[in-house]
């Protein structure tokens, strides 16, 4: 056994309302700079929908990451010859326009115009070029299903679907989407991280997090193709890829990050998992369908004595595994079977978790006609008006017995505290509700408190990161040892704003 | 082909002259050294000459008539920050040479007297200077020609190590695309240079570029044989590089093979890439309006 520590996530979906103030938080906070203009380290998708950039998913075109070959996992773009070969001229990169150009206004034409007939405009102007631009691409575009013939009705994931489904989906009264917020999922076999050919990307040892070195990275950018989810970043400026950082700075410091931390739908939980880094082979070697059960079994039981003993033995000491007994990731995902990572099947092994959506709650079609005034109050979610098929290529690499457990567990928890709260319930059914899932009074009571109610300090339970004892682990010399290659940093880093 | 049979006709009489001339220098080195003659030969005999002429700098014939010895020392030293200090004389002397740039010369004052009092003593004289040293180790034999000319083009590496002629100098005909720009071209180097001068610059090659490169590591004996014979034999394939020395004739094949290279590169890069991805969201919009 190798116990790792892994600060994980949780986005609870149910509760996104998609109002981007996690990637406002994060732009104002590392991507307003010089370069990385058009980075969102945190966006916010709709789905169905192409998303950021458009059509990521489709790994057909960007070959992101793992494929099994020979019954190991290689990565999609190729092994180390290919890379070699393709060093100088990555083919699979997406363009600025599949992100997008980034574009302010001209707001002094509003002041110094000449006086005219006319209120002067403030023009769109390219943040890249500087010239005029007519925007025809943003980061959200097809948000709320906007521009849907074009974009939602490509969304990748409608392979699941019959052409029925799809079609059913953009009907007037039966459209349906939610949002999808997302950040690097610090993936415990990060594509990025084995594409890397300066060894410029790590996962930190003492927590997970997967950083780029910005003195090592010699901007060849196959991070940027090996990454599934398109989470790293190429700053033309600086000629250096970067990415989400998970705030750490805010996290050694006991913060939660800045996206977490705004969420205005206290959707985000975040929290420490340990997990044995020796079934990690046969997690990602996994079938499909099998994808979310072994990630699962990859995450250890903290309360277990032998757990504690394998983290002690690889560093990791009692004031952490304390936090990590009270993660709220670990009863999301572990305990509740609740959280499941996104799209599992590209084998990254992921460590950000979702709660799947129950929307929408009040949904119920009958003999084709769209009621929401329905007896049953919360329509089953068989009705749902969103195909389990398309959860499931989401959440749980195709199998839908993981989404619909997770969805009904869900539900239940809704049964159980409308009878509690309302009264208006048939105890039977709720009864019945609860059987169904194997979920006790109190694990639903917990489930609804963890997911209505929790406090700042249950939504984050950031494990001590000790900084003091990993500046002694780097030993004395650790300034010497630093790695020096590529052309170093143009700019020094400057203090402020 | 025309070239070959030409060469073997001419190779028999040119060596016999060659024989003659190696003959020559031996027997004129049997004199007693008088002072500085070491020194000028190492030093200064690559560019100057006494009595025999101007070469890359001014014959020094009557050198101290001309100039006094508190400049001379100076002068020799250090000729280049002279030139900056604004020395008419040192002006006067750059300009005319330009671009040759006198290196310094790092020589205690004793050894630079001893080389004005043979420039005196020769000039008195009005004899030439004619260095004891440069004369060929052996005589020169029929397979030297193209064992220089291998040495020339670095087929058979120099033994010290030095750089192959190739690398900077060109002469004409040689390899397929000539050789360096960077030095002189040599082609009709043997008539720019008297033979013990050639000789002379080939054990001890004292101009900036040269030293640099074969200061620590200079040709050896029999490379030098082989060189000069290849030097001689050039005078003999290309007459007419005598009355036209050291211009190239533009060689449009080169661009023109550059061009055709670089298309086809690009040809064969778009055949291998071209399943690259070309962008996802373009096509998305253009297969939308259809």
């Amino acid at each position: 056994m190798d116990v790792r520590l892994q600060i994980s996530m949780v986005f609870h979906l149910d509760k996104c309302i998609g109002c981007h103030t996690c990637s406002v938080a994060c732009k104002n906070v590392w991507t307003d700079r010089k370069g990385a203009e058009y980075m969102w380290w945190n966006n916010v998708e709709t789905k169905p929908g192409t998303g950021y950039p458009t059509k990521w998913e489709d790994q057909e075109k960007y070959k992101g990451g793992w494929e099994r070959k020979n019954g190991q996992p290689e990565l999609k773009m190729g092994g180390r010859v290919l890379r070699v070969l393709n060093v100088f001229h990555n083919p699979y990169m997406p363009k600025l326009d599949d992100y997008y150009e980034p574009w302010t206004y001209k707001y002094e034409d509003l002041l110094n115009a000449p006086e005219g007939a006319d209120q002067p405009t403030a023009r769109p102007i390219s943040m890249v070029t500087g010239q005029h631009i007519d925007i025809e691409a943003g980061p959200n575009w097809d948000d709320d299903l906007g521009g849907s013939p074009v974009y939602a009705a490509n969304d990748p994931n409608f392979s699941a679907l019959t052409e029925e489904q799809q079609a059913e989906l953009f009907e007037i009264e039966r459209l349906v989407f939610f949002y999808l917020p997302r950040i690097c999922n610090h993936c415990l076999n990060a594509g990025c991280v084995a594409a890397c050919p300066s060894g410029a990307i790590y996962k930190r040892g003492e927590d997970g997090i997967v950083l780029i070195n910005q003195e090592v990275c010699r901007g060849w950018r196959m991070c940027v193709t090996a990454c599934p989810y398109k989470k790293t970043f190429y700053n033309w400026s600086t000629g250096k890829s970067e990415k989400c950082i998970l705030c750490f700075p805010r996290l050694e410091t006991g913060q939660a990050p800045a996206c977490f931390h705004s969420c205005v739908g206290r959707i985000r939980y975040l929290g420490g998992l340990l997990y044995d880094a020796d079934k990690m082979l046969d997690a990602m070697n996994a079938q499909d369908y099998n994808l979310v059960e072994a990630q699962r079994d990859l995450i250890l039981d903290p309360f277990d004595p032998e757990v504690r003993e394998g983290a002690l033995r690889n560093g990791i000491d009692d004031a952490t595994l304390e936090a990590v007994r009270r993660s709220p990731v670990y009863k999301y995902v572990k305990e509740w079977k609740l959280a499941l990572p996104l799209h599992p099947e590209f084998r990254t092994l992921p460590m950000l978790f979702y709660v799947p959506p129950l929307l929408p709650v009040m949904a119920n079609t009958d003999a084709g006609t769209y009621d929401t005034a329905n007896d049953e109050l919360f329509a089953p979610i068989e009705k749902a008006r969103l195909p389990m098929q398309y959860l499931a290529k989401l959440f749980s690499g195709g199998n839908v017995g993981e989404v619909s457990y997770a969805l009904k567990k869900q539900y239940a928890v809704r049964l159980f505290k409308r009878l509690e709260t309302v009264g208006d319930m048939d105890a039977a059914t709720v009864k019945q509700a609860l059987h169904e899932v194997g979920m006790t009074e109190g694990e639903a009571e917990a489930i609804y408190r963890l997911t209505s109610l929790p406090t700042m300090d249950e939504r984050f339970v950031i494990p001590p990161s000790h900084r003091e004892e990993a500046m002694q682990m780097l030993g004395d010399d650790f300034l010497l040892d630093r790695g020096e290659a590529g052309l170093g940093l143009r700019d020094r880093p400057a203090r402020g704003a | 082909m025309r070239n070959r049979t030409f060469k073997m006709k001419i190779m028999p009489v040119f060596i016999g002259v060659l024989l003659t001339l190696a003959a020559g220098i031996e027997s004129a080195a049997a004199q007693n050294l008088p002072p500085g003659a070491v020194d000028f030969e190492k030093r200064c005999y690559s560019c100057h000459n006494i009595n025999g002429g101007d070469k890359k700098g001014p014959d020094l014939k009557g050198l101290l008539d001309r100039r006094s010895k508190e400049w001379l020392r100076e002068f020799i030293q250090a000729p280049a920050a002279m030139n900056r200090k604004g020395d008419a004389d040192a002006n006067a002397l750059f300009k005319k040479f330009a671009p040759e740039i006198m290196p310094d010369q790092p020589l205690a004052p004793e050894q630079i007297d001893g080389i004005l009092s043979l420039i005196e003593s020769l000039t008195k004289k009005g004899e030439t200077f004619i260095p004891t040293g440069a004369k060929l180790s052996r005589a020169i034999e029929a397979g030297d020609i193209d064992a220089g000319r291998e040495a020339f083009t670095g087929k058979v590496a120099l033994n010290n190590g030095g750089a192959s002629c190739i690398a900077c100098h060109n002469i004409n005909g040689v390899g397929r695309f000539g050789g360096g720009t960077l030095g002189p071209d040599l082609t009709a180097v043997n008539t720019k240079y008297k033979d013990p001068e050639l000789i002379s610059i080939l054990q001890n090659p004292n101009f900036p570029t040269m030293k640099s490169v074969f200061g620590a590591k200079p040709l050896t004996d029999e490379e030098i044989v082989k060189l000069f014979a290849y030097f001689q034999s050039a005078k003999f394939a290309n007459p007419a590089a005598q009355t036209q020395p050291a211009v190239a004739p533009l060689n449009l094949w080169f661009p023109a093979i550059g061009f055709l290279g670089l298309v086809l590169s690009f040809v064969t890069l778009n055949r291998i890439w071209k399943n690259r991805l070309r962008g996802v969201r373009e096509d998305l919009v253009r297969s939308s309006k259809k």
